[in-house]
């Protein structure tokens, strides 16, 4: 609705603090959430024109309330609407919220009784203040069914009977896993064409860090984002095709990006055991530390691919390390790496496997398999945007003279 | 009136014989027909399809659903993407589907069930 980013910025900034102010109060996440919403869009109707109140969290905060007064007494939705322009004259008295309670909000919109996509799409709204359309938009789905989605998981918040409290301690760690994994998962569905999702997760990892300066892997989460986010104007060509690490003009990444998210990882690596976004973050700092493919410290890579597989196993950890192992020992050792991936369940119904493989034996010489895991690969995936480069890699790797005409 | 063009083709097909420019120019030309169709108001939705290599295909066998792999068409071809557009005339959807025939091959042009009579 506004076009002037420091009203969007402000209003977003105090979205979760004026959503907890109303949790304390009144209790009922559905409803508040609601009201907070309404409040949100007449701010954004009502600050351009009339300017920005002395404090906007109070401004916040009471419109909120009316809202949410006005729909316990109104009889009917209608008289809501009746009401709804003639409600915002209002004093500038600040309730000054003595607990951030956005945390709390965190752990509550990643609760463990919904699913991936309900929690990331109560989190935009409720902690990142997006409204309904803008995540609708985010995740190219439509408003009406979003609305239900977001409608959805408060029910189910209402019916696991979660209060507004911070997790017990005993559970602390396996929420704050979620929470982290709902960033990181709101990061990566922006990585390859959203950047305004990828911003939104920045923001909020900026946020949950403030909130707990403590905990490395939060500290490691936000660097492995900012080290892989100043990639983002090499990554792809103008017309959406992506481009390999390896071939990215590095003169266009973010400098100051990799400057901070190496800072970070700087004051808590070596402060207790790594976890694995702190691992994957100083991963990713090697090959931004690097000016070229070539110089890259490839060994060192190698050794913390190895380290991430102990400390979180996985097939997708493998591949990588397989590539790493190819730059150290060549392609060979790497493709032998790949075939322990063949039994994989998981790996079966992707286009990851191929894709690695036709890397390797493009690199170790055999062109006429590398084409045939391209092929493969480009069919499987359901990206666009990897699938334009798969397709064009194969084709590349056709000889002239095999090209019919057409 | 509301009509769905429905694409066919193989991507597979498109990587044996078709050179990477030709990638290239059909990639650009997509982009930019959904481009246009949003800034004339014509487009309702559409979407891109993986390879028909990603479909299964459920069938009630013995009264049971059974997924079997493959897209339910056998033919080379299947469905790899659509738009759902609104149109002045059938002039104007077939002209559009004739752009998409020419980098596709191959273009279905539907109008649909819900369309309301026209006046």
């Amino acid at each position: 609705v506004t076009q002037d980013p420091r009203i969007e910025g402000l209003l977003r900034e105090f979205a979760p603090q004026a959503l907890g102010a109303l949790m304390r109060r009144h209790g009922q996440f559905d409803a508040c959430e609601d009201a907070v919403q309404e409040a949100l869009l007449a701010g954004f109707l009502q600050w351009p024109r009339d300017g920005i109140p002395d404090s906007p969290l109070a401004w916040l905060v009471t419109v909120a309330e009316r809202r949410l007064t006005d729909e316990w007494r109104s009889e009917s939705a209608r008289r809501r609407r009746e009401e709804t322009d003639a409600v915002l004259d209002v004093p500038g008295r600040a309730p000054a919220p003595e607990h951030d309670d956005t945390l709390t909000l965190l752990f509550l919109c990643c609760h463990p009784a919904l699913s991936a996509p309900s929690q990331l799409a109560l989190t935009l709204r409720a902690v990142g203040g997006l409204t309904t359309a803008e995540i609708a938009n985010a995740f190219l789905i439509p408003e009406a069914t979003m609305a239900q989605r977001i409608s959805r998981a408060k029910q189910s918040i209402k019916a696991a009977g979660a209060g507004f409290d911070l997790p017990p301690d005993s559970e602390r760690s396996e929420r704050l896993r979620v929470v982290m994994q709902v960033l990181y998962l709101v990061f990566n569905e922006g990585y390859l064409q959203r950047a305004d999702l990828t911003a939104e997760a920045i923001r909020l990892t900026r946020l949950l860090y403030r909130l707990l300066p403590g905990e490395h892997e939060v500290a490691g989460l936000l660097a492995l984002m900012l080290l892989t986010d100043a990639r983002r104007d090499a990554r792809s060509e103008p017309d959406g095709t992506l481009v390999p690490l390896a071939e990215q003009r590095r003169e266009l990444w973010d400098a100051e990006q990799i400057a901070e998210g190496i800072a970070l990882l700087t004051q808590t690596l070596g402060r207790g055991p790594a976890g694995p976004y702190q691992l994957q973050a100083a991963i990713a700092a090697v090959h931004d530390e690097a000016a070229s493919e070539a110089e890259t410290d490839w060994p060192q890579i190698l050794a913390l691919y190895g380290v991430l597989e102990h400390v979180s196993p996985g097939p997708v950890v493998t591949l990588n390390r397989a590539v790493a192992l190819a730059m150290v020992e060549g392609p060979r050792a790497g493709l032998a790496l790949l075939d322990t991936l063949d039994g994989d369940e998981s790996m079966a119904h992707t286009h990851r496997l191929d894709a690695v493989r036709g890397h390797l034996l493009e690199r170790a010489g055999d062109i006429a398999a590398a084409r045939d895991c391209y092929r493969r690969a480009a069919r499987m995936t359901t990206s666009v945007a990897e699938r334009q480069y798969l397709a064009l890699r194969a084709a590349a790797l056709r000889g002239p003279a095999e090209a019919r005409p057409t | 009136m509301k009509y769905m063009i429905m694409m066919f083709g193989s991507a597979g097909e498109m990587m044996d014989v078709k050179p990477p420019e030709w990638i290239r120019e059909m990639i650009a030309f997509m982009q930019q027909l959904d481009v246009d169709l949003r800034d004339s108001g014509e487009m309702v939705f559409n979407a891109g399809l993986a390879d028909g290599a990603a479909a299964k295909t459920v069938r009630l066998t013995g009264g049971l659903p059974v997924a079997t792999d493959g897209p339910y068409a056998e033919a080379k071809e299947s469905l790899i993407g659509y738009w759902v557009l609104d149109v002045e005339n059938e002039a104007r959807i077939l002209e559009i589907a004739g752009q998409i025939a020419e980098w596709s091959g191959l273009v279905e042009v539907r109008p649909l069930a819900d369309a309301p009579p026209e006046v």
